[in-house]
C-alpha cells in the first residue's frame, strides 16, 4: 500500500499532515482502535476521509448534530468524495429508502445515534463491509449520553453487533475521566493520540460583573470595541435572538442569531454570511460551531456560564484558528451557576418519578422527555435501581464539572493553568499575553484587539443590478 | 406570525374561528376548514406555514386582545376585530400580495426550494465555481434541479435565467422584487434570511414571506411558457387543489353514479363520498362541479324556501324538522357552497 503522504498528496494535494493526523492514521493503519483528541481546526475529518480512500468498504460516521450532518455530506462532496450520504430522523422517508437501497455503493455514511440504534438499520449495516466506524464528537457520549441522548449508551453494544469494526473516536477535548468513559462505553481499549488543548494565541479573560444589567452593558461595550468578527455564546435561543437585534440597533454591528431553532435555509445563510465576512457578530447557542471553518474569529464571549470546561474549551476553540491573537471572554455575574444547574436538572427525573414510572409505566404520557428517557432505559432492560444510580452518579459528575468551571471563574492567578490542569496538562509559565483573571482588567489595546476601521457601507444598488450580478 | 399579521386575517363584520385559520396555515384540509376558509376568503393561506404548532397563534391573539383590537368569544373560539382594531389596521401600511388567486394551485414549498437551488447552481456555474456549499434541501428537490440543470446547461443559461427572472419581478411591486432578489443564494451572495429582510425594511417576517410567495408564484406563472428556462422545473408543480381521492370520487359521480353506488364501487363510506364532493365543490369554480346532478333544482328550491339572511348565520338544526328528515347536512352545506359560488362568480 502506498505511503500515507502519497495518498495525502493524491487526494488533497497537501505535502504535509497537520500534527496529530499522521499519528492517528498510523494507529488505524496498524489496526488499533484510536481515540484522537485534537483541537478544533486540526483537520479531524481528513483522518477518516483518507482512511476511507485507502480501504475498501464504507466508513460509518456517528455524528451528534442533525443540522451538522448534511453540512458534512456537502463538505465531503466538495472534497471530491461523491459517494457520501446522511440519514437522520429528519431525512424524508423516500430519501432514506433510496440511501438504504444503495448502501453497498457508499463510501461514507453519516448516521445519528438514534438511527443507528434502530434494529432495521443495524440489520442492513451488518450486511455491508465497514472499513471504519467513526464516533464524531465522542465527548458527547459523556456530556449527553445519560440524560439527553441515551442512544449513545448503546454504541458499545451496537459496535459488538457490527462485529467490532475498527473504530476511530474523535473529540477536541477530553480529560482522563472523559477518555476512560468513552473507552468504557465503546467497549474498546483505544490508542490515544493527543495534542495539547492549549491555544497560546487565545488570550483568556474572566470578568466579574455585578448583575445582569451590568453584564449587558459590558457586552455592548466589548462588542463595540473589539476587533471583529466574533461569536457570543448564550444558553438560551431567545436571548441569542434578542441580543443579536439589540446589539445591531445599539452598536451598529451586523449581528445575527444562530441556533437549532432556525430552519435549514436560515442556518445555511447565516453560516455563509459569517464565512463570507458579511457578519461582525454571531449570537449563538452551542449549536453553532461544530464544523464551522472560519479562521479569523477574533473573539468568543460567553454571556452564560457553560456547564463544564470541555464545552468551554470547544467553544473558545472557534477563535484564532489562523494563529493570530484572539480573546476568549467569560462574563460572570453572581449566581450565574444557577442556569447550568437548572438546565442540567431539567431532563433529570426525580427519584420518586423513577419509582412511580417503574411501578406503573402505562400511567405516563409518552411525550414528556423525562418519561421518554425512562422508557428508553426500561425497554433496554435496565433496572429501576440501576437507573437511580445512573442519574445520581450523573448528577455528581455534572456538579463536579460545574465546580471545575466555577474554579476557573474564581481563579486569581492564571486562568490557563486552571484550564489546562482540568485536562491533565501543565501550563506554560504565565506571561502578560496569557490571561486576565477576574481581578485583572482586560487591556484590548495592549493585545492589539481593538476594533479596526469600519469598512465603508456598500452603495445600495437597484434590484435589477443585484440580480444581474448573480448571473 | 405577529399580532398585526393575524389582524390582517380578521374582520369586523364576521366572527372568525381561530382553529380554521390555524388549520389553513398548517395545511390541514378538513371540509370544515376549507368551507370556513372559503367563507373568510382565506383559502390562499393553505399550507403557508406548515411548521406552525397547534396554539402557535396564541401570542398574537393575546397581543391583539391586549391592544383592544379584537374581541374573543371563548366559547366559540372566534375572533372579531373591534372598530379600533379595524381602524388601526387600516391605517398601517401592510403588504398586499398580488398573486393570491394562484396560490392554491401551486406546490409553493417545492417551487420555492427548486427556484432557490436552481438560481444558486446557475449563478455558481456562470462564475465557473465548481466547489461551493449547495443549499440544504430535500433529495427530491436536488434530483429535480440536477435533471433540469443537465438538460439546460449551456453558456447562455445564466443570461436567459437572469432575463426571465427580471421580466417576472418587474411585474411585481419594487419592494417584492428586491426581497426576492436578496433572498437568492449564489456567487458572492449568501442571501438574506426573511428575518434580516424584515428588520432592515421594518416589515414583519410574515410580510416578507408573503412577498416571497408572490415572487415564486409570478416566476412559476411565467414559467408556464414553454420557452421559459424554468419551464420543466416548475411546470410539474402546478396542481389541481383537490386531493387525488376526491378527484376520483368526483369523476365517478360525474360518470353518472349515484352517491351510494360510487361508495360501493370505490369501497369507501358514503360519508367519505360526501366529504370528497364538498371538498371538490369548495375548491372548484362553479362550472366545474356537477351541481345540477348532485344538488338538483328541486332540492335548491326546498332549501331556499327555509334559508334566509346571511349564510354565516344559517344553521342546519334550525331547519324545519321535515326538511331535516328529507335532506342530510351534506345537502345543506353543498347548497351554501353553491350560493357562495353563485354570488361570487
Amino acid at each position: 500500500m502506498e505511503p500515507l503522504t502519497t495518498s495525502l498528496k493524491r487526494v488533497f494535494g497537501f505535502d504535509h499532515f497537520r500534527s496529530g493526523q499522521v499519528q492517528a492514521l498510523a494507529s488505524l493503519e496498524a489496526g488499533a482502535d484510536t481515540l484522537a483528541i485534537l483541537p478544533t481546526g486540526a483537520g479531524k475529518t481528513l483522518i477518516y476521509q483518507l482512511y476511507g480512500y485507502r480501504h475498501p468498504g464504507c466508513v460509518l460516521i456517528v455524528s451528534p448534530l442533525l443540522s451538522l450532518m448534511n453540512d458534512q455530506v456537502n463538505r465531503m462532496r466538495m472534497s471530491g468524495f461523491k459517494r457520501a450520504a446522511a440519514i437522520t430522523s429528519q431525512t424524508p422517508f423516500g430519501e432514506r429508502l433510496s440511501i438504504l437501497n444503495h448502501l453497498n455503493q457508499l463510501q461514507f455514511l453519516f448516521l445519528s445515534p438514534e438511527m443507528l440504534a434502530q434494529p432495521q438499520m443495524l440489520a442492513r449495516l451488518q450486511q455491508i463491509q465497514l472499513s471504519l466506524l467513526v464516533v464524531d464528537e465522542a465527548h458527547c457520549i459523556v456530556q449527553w449520553g445519560p440524560d439527553f441522548r441515551p442512544e449513545y449508551l448503546l454504541l458499545g453494544a451496537i459496535r459488538e453487533k457490527l462485529r467490532q469494526p475498527l473504530t476511530l473516536m474523535l473529540t477536541a477535548t477530553a480529560g482522563q475521566q472523559t477518555r476512560a468513559e468513552i473507552a468504557k462505553q465503546l467497549r474498546s481499549q483505544p490508542q490515544v493520540v493527543t495534542e495539547s488543548v492549549n491555544r497560546p494565541n487565545i488570550y483568556l479573560d474572566v470578568e466579574n460583573v455585578a448583575d445582569e444589567a451590568t453584564k449587558q452593558s459590558r457586552l455592548q461595550d466589548l462588542v463595540a470595541h473589539l476587533r471583529r468578527p466574533g461569536v457570543v455564546y448564550f444558553s438560551s435561543k431567545q436571548q441569542a435572538t434578542d441580543t443579536a437585534l439589540w446589539l445591531r440597533d445599539t452598536t451598529g454591528v451586523t449581528a445575527a442569531a444562530y441556533h437549532a431553532g432556525l430552519d435549514a435555509e436560515d442556518r445555511f445563510k447565516i453560516q455563509q454570511q459569517f464565512m463570507a465576512g458579511q457578519l461582525d457578530v454571531i449570537c449563538a447557542t452551542s449549536a453553532f460551531g461544530m464544523g464551522i471553518d472560519k479562521d479569523d474569529v477574533r473573539f468568543v464571549i460567553h454571556y452564560h456560564l457553560p456547564a463544564d470546561l470541555e464545552s468551554y474549551a470547544q467553544e473558545i476553540g472557534r477563535a484564532g484558528r489562523d494563529g493570530q491573537p484572539s480573546v476568549a471572554i467569560l462574563l460572570y455575574a453572581p449566581g450565574d451557576e444557577q442556569l447550568p444547574l437548572a438546565l442540567g436538572q431539567a431532563n433529570r427525573p426525580e427519584v420518586e418519578t423513577i419509582e412511580r414510572y417503574y411501578a406503573h409505566p402505562q400511567n405516563f404520557a409518552a411525550d414528556d422527555p423525562q418519561i421518554q428517557l425512562l422508557a428508553f432505559y426500561r425497554e433496554h432492560g435496565i433496572s429501576e435501581e440501576a437507573v437511580k444510580r445512573l442519574f445520581a452518579s450523573r448528577e455528581k459528575e455534572r456538579n463536579h464539572a460545574l465546580a471545575q468551571m466555577l474554579a476557573y471563574v474564581r481563579t486569581e492567578t492564571c486562568l490557563r493553568a486552571t484550564w489546562l490542569q482540568a485536562f491533565d496538562e501543565t501550563s506554560p509559565a504565565h506571561t502578560a499575553q496569557c490571561c486576565a483573571p477576574g481581578n485583572v482588567a482586560l487591556d484590548l489595546t495592549a493585545l492589539g484587539l481593538t476594533r479596526q476601521a469600519p469598512a465603508p457601507e456598500p452603495e445600495e444598488m437597484p434590484w435589477q443590478e443585484r440580480l444581474a450580478r448573480l448571473f | 406570525m405577529e399580532a398585526v399579521d393575524l389582524g390582517q386575517l380578521l374582520s369586523a363584520q364576521q366572527d372568525r374561528r381561530i382553529r380554521v385559520i390555524e388549520n389553513l396555515l398548517r395545511g390541514k384540509k378538513t371540509v370544515s376548514t376549507l368551507y370556513w376558509g372559503q367563507r373568510y376568503r382565506l383559502l390562499p393561506l393553505l399550507n403557508l406555514d406548515k411548521h406552525l404548532q397547534r396554539g402557535g397563534l396564541d401570542t398574537a391573539i393575546q397581543d391583539l386582545q391586549h391592544q383592544g383590537w379584537v374581541t374573543v368569544d371563548p366559547e366559540q373560539a372566534t375572533l372579531r376585530l373591534t372598530s379600533t382594531g379595524e381602524q388601526q389596521l387600516a391605517d398601517q401600511a401592510y403588504y398586499r400580495p398580488v398573486t393570491t388567486a394562484q396560490w392554491v394551485n401551486l406546490d409553493l414549498v417545492a417551487a420555492r426550494q427548486r427556484l432557490l437551488l436552481a438560481v444558486q447552481v446557475t449563478s455558481q456555474f456562470a462564475h465557473s465555481t465548481a466547489r461551493y456549499y449547495p443549499l440544504a434541501t430535500d433529495q427530491e428537490t436536488r434530483r429535480a434541479v440536477r435533471v433540469w440543470f443537465h438538460r439546460r446547461k449551456s453558456p447562455a443559461l445564466a443570461s436567459q435565467l437572469g432575463a426571465a427572472l427580471t421580466a417576472s419581478l418587474q411585474q411585481l411591486p419594487q419592494q417584492t422584487a428586491g426581497v426576492v432578489t436578496d433572498q437568492f443564494t449564489g456567487f458572492g451572495q449568501p442571501g438574506l434570511t426573511s428575518e434580516q429582510l424584515a428588520v432592515t425594511h421594518q416589515w414583519t417576517t410574515w410580510e416578507v414571506r408573503l412577498m416571497q410567495v408572490d415572487g415564486v408564484v409570478q416566476i412559476a406563472q411565467d414559467a408556464r411558457q414553454a420557452d421559459h428556462p424554468l419551464h420543466e422545473l416548475l411546470g410539474p408543480l402546478w396542481q389541481v387543489p383537490i386531493s387525488r381521492s376526491a378527484q376520483a370520487t368526483l369523476a365517478a359521480v360525474e360518470a353518472g353514479g349515484d352517491l351510494a353506488r360510487v361508495a360501493t364501487v370505490r369501497k369507501i363510506k358514503l360519508s367519505t363520498v360526501r366529504e370528497h364532493l364538498l371538498e371538490a365543490a369548495i375548491m372548484s369554480p362553479l362550472r366545474d362541479f356537477p351541481y345540477d346532478q348532485v344538488l338538483p333544482e328541486t332540492v335548491r328550491q326546498d332549501l331556499a324556501s327555509a334559508l334566509h339572511g346571511s349564510i354565516d348565520d344559517w344553521q342546519y338544526t334550525a331547519l324545519p324538522t321535515a326538511l331535516q328528515a328529507q335532506y342530510d347536512f351534506f345537502y345543506f352545506r353543498l347548497y351554501a357552497i353553491w350560493r357562495i359560488k353563485e354570488a361570487t362568480t
